[in-house]
């Protein structure tokens, strides 16, 4: 445990609703005290010597996703990520790249999780026979419902969009995240949406078949999703629907 | 780093390309999978020469059919015919591989900066694919044109080509550029398709073999110079012993 250390934290500054602000990196420094989390650091800044720096977080563990943002070079959870874990007392901290910046380390991750939602329609269809709400829900099969659960853990916190530098060059893919969610429906005996329908909205070059396999959503994730073999399996099986198409 | 808001895509899907994506990205793996492996035998074809010319000989007279022709030469048109097929699926390759290719000024930018900002190894591997791609687009036709050309290979004949006519320098260029594309294309099927969830290890093993064939095809390569240094012009095909 490195204790008695200082510091040097590098920060990316820039409020675009500030008329002619300019992105600059700005150096703080700061004693390192145990078990300090980035997300703890910049509390003590903000509260000690910078009352203007923006950054999120709600939950403070790794539950609601909103403190995101480039640590050394990798995209994480600031509240998950010890400052110990570095042995160059030097941290920079980058904004998520690929969403709108709010400022300095805020970003709307929001807004874009709501896009990719509407557009990939990610929420339940349920079958025709569930729309009673009187009646009994049918019981899940345990198995099917670990499955389901696995996936669903994903806390929206957008790494997976920014480590993922095929969806930094094409806006219009789709990222991990959207990805994960619909493999996610698609193992859901709930869901009315059949492969083919699925096909029509995943299996394009904005879909599936735009991954290029790079693995930054693997390699990044949180929440330790399987994004690979997530993938892997929906582009065998939407591959697969175009043998009966 | 980008301050832009997203524009949601409308909801109904790109309808041209549906069926196309999902048929170019099978071709692209399966026509990369193809040439991978002809790499793979290929160098190592062409490298018996460091057992020796009559060993590199025998391996070349026994691909071009040496068995079944009667004065047991072989027929070189079988490499003229490979080379013709090998043509046809790099061109395949090349162009389902080439809608992956960043067209825009905007793309590289965004590529650029994404490298710069987050650290993920594959991703760099990815980016030297990429650039190993755009070399191999122009290279590797002009190797192919030369076998469809004059398929005089041998071991005086093929060290001539390559000390005299000076196909070293293609081939110092062609050797590195191949084998990173293809090594790390074969890894990238294999997870890309979930063939395989190893992924550490395959990655492993695949820096090893690049190291490996890197070895092979320098040795040989320096062995083919080596030879061609010591043939007199004109040359005569070798005949062992
Ligand atoms: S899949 Fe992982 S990286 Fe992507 S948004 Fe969800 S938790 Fe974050
Ligand atoms: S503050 Fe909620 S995940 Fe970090």
């Amino acid at each position: 445990m490195s204790q008695g250390r200082t510091l040097t934290f590098n920060i990316f500054r820039f409020d675009p609703q500030q008329p002619g602000d300019k992105p600059k990196m700005v150096s703080y420094q700061l004693d390192e005290t145990p078990g300090m989390t980035v997300f703890i650091a910049l509390n003590r800044l903000r509260e000690e010597q910078d009352s203007s720096l923006q950054f999120d977080f709600v939950c403070r563990a790794g539950i609601c996703g909103s403190c995101a943002m480039v640590i050394n070079g990798m995209p994480t959870l600031a509240c998950r990520t010890l400052t110990s874990k570095f042995s160059d007392a030097t941290i920079t901290l980058m904004p998520l790249p690929g969403f709108e910046l709010i400022g300095d380390l805020s970003v709307n991750t929001g807004k874009f999780m709501r896009e990719i939602a509407e557009r990939l329609k990610l929420w339940l269809h349920p079958r025709g026979d569930g729309q009673d709400i009187h009646v009994l829900e049918a019981p899940m099969d345990p198995e099917e419902a670990a499955r389901l659960y696995e996936l669903e853990r994903c806390v929206e916190c957008g790494v997976c969009v920014s480590a993922c530098a095929t969806k930094q060059m094409r806006e219009t893919f789709v990222g991990a995240v959207g990805l994960m969610k619909i493999a996610r429906f698609e193992l859901d005996s709930r869901d009315a949406r059949s492969v083919d329908d699925f096909y029509h909205v995943i299996g394009n070059q904005d879909g599936v078949f735009g991954c290029m396999t790079l693995l930054g959503c693997q390699d990044n994730c949180p929440k330790d999703l399987p994004h690979m073999q997530q993938i892997a399996y929906l582009r065998r099986k939407m591959s697969a629907t175009l043998v009966s198409c | 780093m980008t301050t832009k808001t997203y524009v949601p895509n409308p909801v109904s899907p790109r309808v041209l390309g549906h069926h196309w994506s999902a048929k170019a990205d099978r071709l692209q793996s399966a026509t990369g999978v193809l040439m991978g492996v002809f790499l793979l035998f290929h160098l190592h074809f062409e490298s018996s020469i460091l057992l020796g010319k009559d060993a590199f000989y025998h391996v070349v007279h026994f691909l071009e059919g040496s068995i079944f022709s009667d004065d047991g030469k072989g027929f070189p048109i079988i490499t003229q015919i490979i080379s013709v097929f090998m043509l046809a699926v790099f061109v395949l390759h090349a162009l389902t591989a080439l809608r992956r290719f960043p067209t825009q000024l905007g793309q590289w930018r965004a590529l650029q900066s994404s490298l710069n900002t987050i650290r993920h190894s594959d991703t760099r591997i990815w980016y030297f694919q990429l650039l190993t791609g755009a070399a191999l687009f122009f290279l590797v036709p002009v190797h192919l044109f030369e076998m469809i050309q004059a398929p005089n290979i041998g071991p005086n004949m093929s060290a001539e080509r390559v000390y005299h006519d000076n196909t070293w320098v293609l081939y110092a260029l062609l050797l590195p550029a191949v084998v990173v594309h293809a090594v790390f294309g074969l890894y990238r099927v294999a997870v890309k398709w979930g063939l395989t969830f190893q992924r550490h290890k395959l990655r492993r093993f695949a820096h090893g073999l690049m190291i490996y064939l890197m070895v092979l095809g320098i040795a040989s390569l320096m062995c083919y110079l080596l030879i061609g240094s010591e043939l007199t012009l004109p040359v005569t095909p070798y005949s062992p012993s």
